[in-house]
């Protein structure tokens, strides 16, 4: 009975050994981990990106309001002079073309998915930036009037890029599943889906999951952003 | 003997499951602290992040003016027809340029891009203009033209096979080396995004040569934009 008592004890005594050296490790790395760790300035900046964040969705709302009530002044002031009727709906289509209003149409949603299920784990698996410009581009050859990839919608200045392991669409993250609508005749859907095509050698070849369907009604949304022109003067 | 066996052995449980939450709980503050640890790394990002909400907040906070600028002039001019189909028009001049359907001219680059079928690099394809184009865009371009036809919101650049050759069709018509590529923006933004070490497109394809020159004219679009499908969302009266 007395070994056992001792025995008890020594295994006892050993696992709590175990214990406080493996708490210490664990406290010891978490203080190495905050002390090299610049939060402060981190912090700041982070603030800032914030401050400068709100400010820019205040003026952009400030925005949306004054062109709501610009809009309203053009029809009073105009509604008694037919050419300017016609030159305001030649503005407006402009406006539609450029992304800059809401839509909505019949078209087509192509729906993209990084493959998670992938044992390799190789980088032809996930969607690309190239494969983003890629299909855009061959939603434009089909004639479509709007797109937008995950409610970025595509108008002259955007740029579809990767920094790093992140897609930005306008500067802004997208991320998988990527959804492009787009807006145009739904007899694409052969073309896009052509054996063969970009689409189809997606699924094939790469293994990514690529869905791709017809829609009657799909909405897409205004560019949230503002078209500059401070270097382009017109030619007369 | 018996009891106190029982109570010991509880005891032991006790503080051995006491000792391994305490050990969870140390874990889990070392994963997020890995995770701020690689907020950290992205000071880099950060500051570029709020570059970018600045410039987003000055052009929008321009645009801003620019328009109360309009409805003021509107309102003012309310009794006179005429001087309101002014404005009008002023307004459809800057749109038309934004959307390539006017010549416009200015500041920028012109990029003399020659195909030399020898070398791997040197093969040129619709992916090639695509990427410069993106490119462009990404460093601002306000307009931009390849081999004089206006690149718009909606046009295509496309590979096509000819008589057993290969083209690449802009906006539906048919190119070939070399391929002058004018884009008109902040110069100097233009021209070292695409002269960027490792990742800048002259970098990457030499046989894309980047100048800078001032008042480039950019030819307008000459197809005529179609709306078809798309309608505007009607918003509802509040």
């Amino acid at each position: 009975m007395k070994i056992r008592k001792t025995q008890v004890a020594i295994t006892l005594g050993v696992m709590c050994f175990v214990l406080v050296f493996g708490i210490r490790i664990q406290l010891k790395t978490t203080e190495s981990l905050v002390t090299t760790a610049g939060t402060y300035r981190e912090n700041g900046l982070r603030d800032e990106v914030l401050r400068w964040k709100e400010q820019y969705d205040r003026a952009y709302e400030q925005l949306e309001n004054a062109e709501e009530q610009l809009e309203k002044e053009r029809q009073v002031s105009i509604s008694s002079d037919d050419s300017s009727v016609e030159k305001q709906q030649e503005l407006k289509r402009i406006n539609t073309y450029l992304g800059l209003t809401d839509v909505q149409g019949e078209g087509i949603i192509i729906t993209l998915r990084d493959n998670t299920n992938s044992i390799l784990g190789i980088a032809d698996d996930i969607v690309h930036d190239g494969d983003l410009r890629t299909i855009v581009n061959e939603l434009k050859n089909n004639g479509v009037e709007a797109i937008s990839i995950n409610g970025q919608r595509i108008v002259p200045s955007t740029a579809i890029t990767c920094a790093g392991t992140v897609i930005q669409v306008n500067n802004e993250i997208v991320g998988s599943p990527f959804v492009i609508k787009a807006i145009g005749d739904q007899n694409m859907f052969n073309n896009i889906t052509r054996p063969g095509g970009f689409v189809y050698s997606l699924i094939e070849d790469y293994g990514l999951n690529v869905k791709v369907d017809r829609s009657d009604e799909i909405k897409i949304d205004k560019y949230n952003g503002v078209l500059t022109d401070k270097y382009i003067q017109t030619v007369k | 003997m018996k009891k106190g066996k029982g109570i010991m052995t509880a005891t032991i449980g006790l503080i051995c499951f006491v000792l391994s939450y305490v050990m969870f709980m140390q874990f889990k503050t070392v994963e997020e602290t890995n995770i701020t640890q690689i907020e950290n790394m992205r000071e880099k990002e950060l500051s570029e992040k709020l570059a970018n909400w600045k410039e987003k907040f000055e052009e929008t906070d321009l645009k801003l003016q620019q328009t109360n600028e309009k409805l003021q002039e509107y309102k003012q001019k309310r009794e006179s027809n005429q001087e309101a189909s002014e404005l009008l028009n002023a307004e459809l001049i800057q749109a038309q340029a934004i959307a390539g359907l006017t010549d416009v001219k200015g500041d920028g680059i012109i990029i003399t891009y020659t195909e030399d079928e020898n070398s791997e690099l040197g093969k040129i394809e619709d992916r090639h203009l695509i990427e410069l184009v993106n490119e462009l865009r990404l460093a601002g371009a306000e307009a931009i033209s390849i081999n004089d036809q206006r690149i718009t919101n909606m046009s295509d650049i496309i590979n096509v096979m000819i008589d057993g050759k290969e083209f690449i069709l802009v906006n539906r018509k048919r190119m070939t080396s070399p391929y002058i590529i004018k884009a008109i923006g902040d110069q100097k933004y233009l021209e070292s995004a695409l002269t960027t070490k490792t990742i800048g497109f002259a970098t990457r394809y030499p046989n894309a040569i980047v100048e800078k020159k001032n008042n480039i004219i950019i030819n307008k679009y000459n197809g005529s934009i179609k709306i078809k499908y798309a309608k505007d969302v009607v918003k509802e009266e509040k």
